[in-house]
C-alpha cells in the first residue's frame, strides 16, 4: 500500500463550501483518503463542563439513549472504493464500518480488526490476521476472503486505487490471514490501513455493485448499523446489539445532521437540536469556550503528525512567482500574527513549516520573517530586470478568506506588489491547482499522522508543466526533498526519518512554494450530558488518538443522565 | 379560449426546449470539470481519461446532449456522478420542502400585503400609509441572509419558540414540519410583502379613481364591499403578474434559506451540484425547475383571462 499517495483528503474537494464546512481554506488542495490517516490533534483543549477534561467520560457508562451531532455536511456514500470519505465522511463511516488498523494515542499504529500485523524481514510483505469472531451487519464473517475481495474492489477503483499502487497482491493464505506483497519496502505500510482503504466492508456490498447498484447499503463490521439516510437532511444508524467488542457501543441510536452553515449549527447546539457539532471555525472556540454546560475540544496542542495547515500556494514556474526572490518578498510581506488573528480567532500560533513545535519532526527553519524593508528591497530588484511584479491572487467565494486575502493584498501592495484579488468557486480552484493555471491561491492540506503521506503533493515526480494534470501543484520540484521524502519513506529508524522530514521542512523553507499562515483548527462542542467522546480505547484497552482532524469515534460514547 | 391554451401550450414546449439546450450548454462551459471532483488526489492523465469515458463525457457535446435528452425523454434524468442519487430521487425528496416554502411564505405574504394594502390605499399618506410604506422599503432591503440569523437568534436561540435548523416531512409529523417551517418561511416572505404591498397599494389608489368607482359610491355601497367587489379585483393584474414570477423564482431560488436552516430541498441540491460540476443534477434539475417555472406562468396567464376576459380576445 503506497502510503505515499493515501491523502488526506480533508480538502480537496469537500464539500465545499456547499457544504459548507467548506473547509478548505483553499479549496483545492487537500486531499482525499486520509483524512483517515491524517493529521491531528489529540483533543486538546478547553472547556470541560464539570471541571474534568473536556471529551473524558467521569463516572460510570451509561446505556441507551440517542445522540445527535451537527455535521458539517454531508457524506457522498458509504462505499469505500467510490466515495469521498474527507475527515467528516470518517466521522460517519466509524459508526458502520471499522478499520484494519487504529492510530494509537502515542502515535503507533495499532491493529483493530486485525490481530496483528507483521513485516518480513524487509518490509516488503505484511502479514495480518484477523481477529476470529467479528460478524459484519448482515450476519456474514469477517474473513481474510473478505478482506481480499475489499482489496480487490479498492485496487480496480479510479478513488482509491492510487492509495494502492504499492501493493501488488493480497492473498488470503488460510481463512484468518492475508498477506500483503508490495512492491517496495515500506516500513509505514500499516498507516495505510488506518484511512479509507483500510475500513472492511461488507461482501454483500461488493456484489451488489458488481450487480449494478451503485448505492449499496452499507454493511460493516462497526458499532452501529444503517438505518436511514435522507441526503442533506439526516443519517441515522442504531446500536449494533452483535458487536464485537463486548458491551460496546452505549448509546442506541445515533442521528448525524448536515448543517453546513456554522453560525446556524452553533444555534442548534443551544436550542438543544444537536447534543455536539463539529466546527473549523476558530471562533468557536470563542463563542463556546469558558462555558459551563459545554465542551469544548480542539486541535491546537496534542496533534501527531503535521496538522492541517493553512498557506498562500505559489506556483512556481509562472512568472513572477517562479522568482525565488518574488517568493521571498510574497513571504516577507506577509505579518502572519495579522492573519491569525482574522483568520485563527486569535488562537493559532506562528508557525515556520508544516510541524508544530511539539512534533519531534519540528526544526528551526528559514522560512521568512515579517520584513516589510526587506521585501521592498526584493521587489525592487526584481523591478529593475522585468518591471513592477503583478499577480493574481485566488480564494474561494467565502466571507473570511475574502477578508483574509484583501488583507494579504494590501501588505503585498504596502511592498511594491501589483496584486489583484480573484474569487471563484472550489471546483475551479481545484481545476486551476491541477492544471497549474495560478499564480498564488491560498489553501489548506497537508494534515498526515505520517509525513509520508505527503509525498504525492511535494514528490518531483508529480510535478509537471502548466497544462499537464500535476499533484504537486506549486510544481516545486526539489531533488533534495524528493530524496529525503524517499529516505523517510524506506527508513526504519526513527532517527532517520525525523532527520529527513526535519530537511524537508527546512528545504520548504528556503523553496518557499508555500507562504505558511497558521494552523487549520478543527473544533467539537458538546453539552455537558455528552460524555467520552475525545477518549476513545483500543480494542486492546489502550487509549486511540482521539481526535484526529476533528474526527471522533461513537464506540464509547455515552450520555449521562 | 382553447386556441389561446393551444398556442401557450406550443410555447411551452419551445421554452422546454431551448431551456434545455442552454442549461446544457452553461453547465458545460462552467472552468472545472467533475473528474477533478471525482479523482481528487487520484487525478493523473490515465485516471481521467477512464473516467471521462465511463461517464460518457468523452463524446461530442451534441452527442452527450442529444443521448441525455433521449433518456429524458424516457423519464430518466439521470445520476448524480458524486453520490449516485437518481434526479429523480432527488427531485422527489427536495420538490416537497421548497413548495412548502413557497405556499407558506406566500399565504403569509398576501395575507399581510393584501389587508394593509386595501386599507391604506383607502386614506393615501396618512400616518398608516406613511409608515407601511416605510416599513415595507425597509423589508426590500433585508434579505434572506440577513433576516434569517436574525430571526433564529431572537426566536430560537433567544425565546425558544422554534427549533434553529432541521427539516422533517410533513408526512411523517404534520406538527414538528410546520413548526419547523415557521422561520425559513418568515425569511423568504418579506420581500414578497413589500413587493405585493406596494404594488397593489399602487393599483388601488390608482383605481378608486375610476368613474365606476365613484358610481358604487353615489349608490351608497358600504367602502367594504366597493374594495372587495369592485376596486380589487381590476386592480390585482400587478399582484397576480409579481406572484407569478416571484413564485417562479422561489422555486429554486430559495436555496440561501435552505442552506442557512439545513433543509434538503432543491436549491441547495443545484447549487451543490454546480459547485461540483455535478452535470446530470444540474441539467435535471435545471429543466424541471425551468419547466415548472413556465408552466407557473402559464397558470398565471390562464388566471388572468379570468380575472379580465379582455386578455384572450386581445
Amino acid at each position: 500500500m503506497s502510503e505515499s499517495n493515501e491523502i488526506s483528503r480533508r480538502i480537496f474537494l469537500s464539500r465545499g463550501a456547499a457544504a459548507g464546512g467548506a473547509v478548505v481554506l483553499a479549496g483545492a488542495a487537500g486531499s482525499a483518503l486520509a483524512a483517515c490517516s491524517s493529521s491531528s490533534t489529540t483533543g486538546s483543549s478547553t472547556t470541560a463542563a464539570t471541571g474534568s477534561k473536556p471529551g473524558v467520560g467521569t463516572g460510570t457508562p451509561v446505556r441507551g439513549g440517542s445522540l445527535t451531532v451537527g455535521t458539517t455536511g454531508d457524506i457522498d456514500g458509504f462505499y469505500p472504493p467510490a466515495n469521498h470519505w474527507d475527515s467528516n465522511g470518517i466521522i460517519y463511516a466509524n459508526a458502520l464500518y471499522d478499520p484494519l488498523c487504529a492510530i494509537a494515542a502515542d502515535g503507533s499504529i495499532q491493529p483493530y480488526l486485525c490481530q496483528s500485523v507483521t513485516p518480513n524481514a524487509t518490509f516488503d510483505s505484511w502479514t495480518l490476521t484477523l481477529r476470529p469472531g467479528i460478524t459484519f451487519s448482515d450476519g456474514s464473517d469477517l474473513t481474510s476472503a473478505v478482506v481480499v475481495a475489499n482489496f480487490q474492489a479498492l485496487k480496480a477503483s479510479l478513488l482509491t486505487g492510487q492509495a494502492l499502487v504499492q501493493v501488488t497482491s493480497a492473498t488470503a493464505t488460510d481463512p484468518m490471514t492475508v498477506v500483503f506483497s508490495l512492491e517496495a519496502p515500506n516500513p509505514r505500510f500499516p498507516a495505510g490501513l488506518t484511512t479509507q482503504v483500510g475500513y472492511v466492508f461488507g461482501q454483500a456490498m461488493i456484489d451488489a455493485v458488481k450487480a449494478g447498484n451503485s448505492n449499496p447499503t452499507p454493511i460493516g463490521t462497526g458499532p452501529f448499523i444503517f438505518q436511514s439516510r435522507e441526503p442533506n437532511n439526516h443519517f441515522t444508524v442504531t446500536r449494533n446489539p452483535n458487536y464485537w467488542r463486548k458491551g460496546l457501543p452505549y448509546l442506541d441510536q445515533i442521528t448525524y445532521r448536515p448543517i453546513p452553515d456554522t453560525i446556524q449549527r452553533e444555534a442548534t447546539l443551544k436550542t438543544g437540536g444537536v447534543d455536539m457539532l463539529q466546527s473549523s471555525d476558530p471562533g468557536t472556540i470563542k463563542r463556546f469556550g469558558g462555558r459551563s454546560n459545554y465542551q469544548v475540544v480542539d486541535t491546537r496542542t496534542g496533534v501527531l503528525g503535521e496538522p492541517t495547515m493553512a498557506y498562500i500556494q505559489l506556483n512556481t514556474v509562472v512568472a513572477p512567482t517562479n522568482d525565488l526572490r518574488v517568493r521571498q518578498a510574497l513571504a516577507k510581506g506577509i505579518d502572519q500574527a495579522v492573519i491569525q488573528r482574522v483568520f485563527g480567532g486569535g488562537y493559532a500560533t506562528p508557525v515556520n513549516g508544516v510541524f508544530l513545535s511539539d512534533s519531534q519532526y519540528y526544526s528551526p527553519t528559514s522560512f521568512p520573517a515579517f520584513d516589510p524593508a526587506g521585501a521592498k528591497k526584493l521587489v525592487a530588484e526584481y523591478k529593475a530586470e522585468h518591471g513592477t511584479p503583478s499577480l493574481q491572487l485566488l480564494t474561494i467565494t467565502d466571507p473570511r478568506l475574502g477578508q483574509v486575502v484583501q488583507i494579504i493584498q494590501q501588505m503585498w501592495s504596502q511592498v511594491g506588489f501589483d496584486v489583484t484579488i480573484g474569487q471563484v468557486e472550489q471546483a475551479t480552484l481545484a481545476t486551476d491547482f491541477v492544471s497549474g493555471k495560478f499564480q498564488a491561491a491560498t489553501s489548506a492540506q497537508f494534515g498526515a499522522i505520517d509525513p509520508d503521506l505527503n509525498y504525492v503533493w511535494w514528490s518531483t515526480t508529480t510535478a509537471k508543466p502548466v497544462g499537464s494534470i500535476a499533484l504537486n501543484f506549486a510544481r516545486n520540484s526539489d531533488p533534495v526533498i524528493e530524496q529525503n521524502m524517499l529516505t523517510g519513506r524506506h527508513a526504519s529508524d526513527t532517527a532517520t526519518r525525523v532527520k529527513a522530514y526535519q530537511t524537508v521542512n527546512q528545504q520548504l523553507a528556503k523553496d518557499l512554494p508555500y507562504l505558511w499562515l497558521g494552523q487549520y483548527l478543527f473544533v467539537e462542542v458538546a453539552t455537558s450530558r455528552v460524555q467520552n467522546f475525545a477518549n476513545p480505547t483500543l480494542p486492546s484497552g489502550a487509549p486511540q488518538y482521539p481526535f484526529d482532524e476533528g474526527i471522533f469515534v461513537p464506540t464509547q460514547i455515552w450520555l449521562s443522565k | 379560449m382553447s386556441k389561446y391554451l393551444l398556442r401557450r401550450s406550443l410555447q411551452l414546449v419551445v421554452v422546454a426546449f431551448v431551456i434545455s439546450l442552454l442549461t446544457f450548454l452553461l453547465v458545460h462551459l462552467l472552468p472545472g470539470d467533475v473528474t477533478t471532483q471525482i479523482l481528487g488526489p487520484n487525478d493523473t492523465k490515465a485516471n481521467r481519461a477512464i473516467l471521462l469515458k465511463q461517464l460518457g463525457l468523452n463524446f461530442p457535446l451534441w452527442r452527450q446532449y442529444l443521448t441525455w435528452l433521449g433518456a429524458v425523454f424516457q423519464g430518466n434524468l439521470g445520476n448524480s456522478y458524486l453520490n449516485h442519487e437518481s434526479v429523480t430521487h432527488i427531485l422527489a425528496t427536495g420538490a416537497p420542502v421548497d413548495i412548502e416554502l413557497i405556499i407558506i411564505s406566500q399565504v403569509i405574504a398576501f395575507s399581510v400585503a393584501i389587508p394593509l394594502a386595501l386599507v391604506t390605499s383607502r386614506k393615501p399618506n396618512r400616518a398608516l400609509d406613511n409608515v407601511s410604506t416605510t416599513g415595507t422599503f425597509g423589508l426590500l432591503a433585508l434579505p434572506p441572509f440577513v433576516i434569517a440569523p436574525i430571526l433564529v437568534a431572537v426566536f430560537a436561540v433567544g425565546l425558544g419558540w422554534f427549533p434553529a435548523t432541521g427539516y422533517t416531512p410533513f408526512t411523517q409529523s404534520p406538527a414538528t414540519n410546520i413548526h419547523q417551517m415557521i422561520l425559513p418561511s418568515v425569511a423568504i416572505t418579506f420581500g414578497s410583502i413589500a413587493v405585493y404591498y406596494r404594488l397593489l397599494r399602487s393599483d388601488l389608489i390608482s383605481t378608486l379613481q375610476q368613474d365606476f368607482i365613484t358610481m358604487a359610491r353615489s349608490k351608497g355601497l358600504t367602502s367594504r364591499r366597493i374594495m372587495w367587489r369592485h376596486a380589487f379585483r381590476p386592480s390585482s393584474f400587478s399582484l397576480l403578474a409579481a406572484a407569478g414570477i416571484n413564485i417562479g423564482a422561489l422555486i429554486a431560488g430559495a436555496f440561501v434559506v435552505e442552506l442557512l436552516f439545513a433543509m434538503p430541498g432543491i436549491g441547495l441540491a443545484l447549487v451543490q451540484a454546480v459547485e461540483q460540476r455535478d452535470y446530470l443534477v444540474v441539467q435535471g434539475l435545471a429543466l424541471v425547475v425551468a419547466i415548472a417555472y413556465v408552466t407557473i406562468q402559464f397558470v398565471i396567464d390562464f388566471i388572468f383571462t379570468i380575472v379580465d376576459p379582455r386578455v384572450v380576445r386581445e
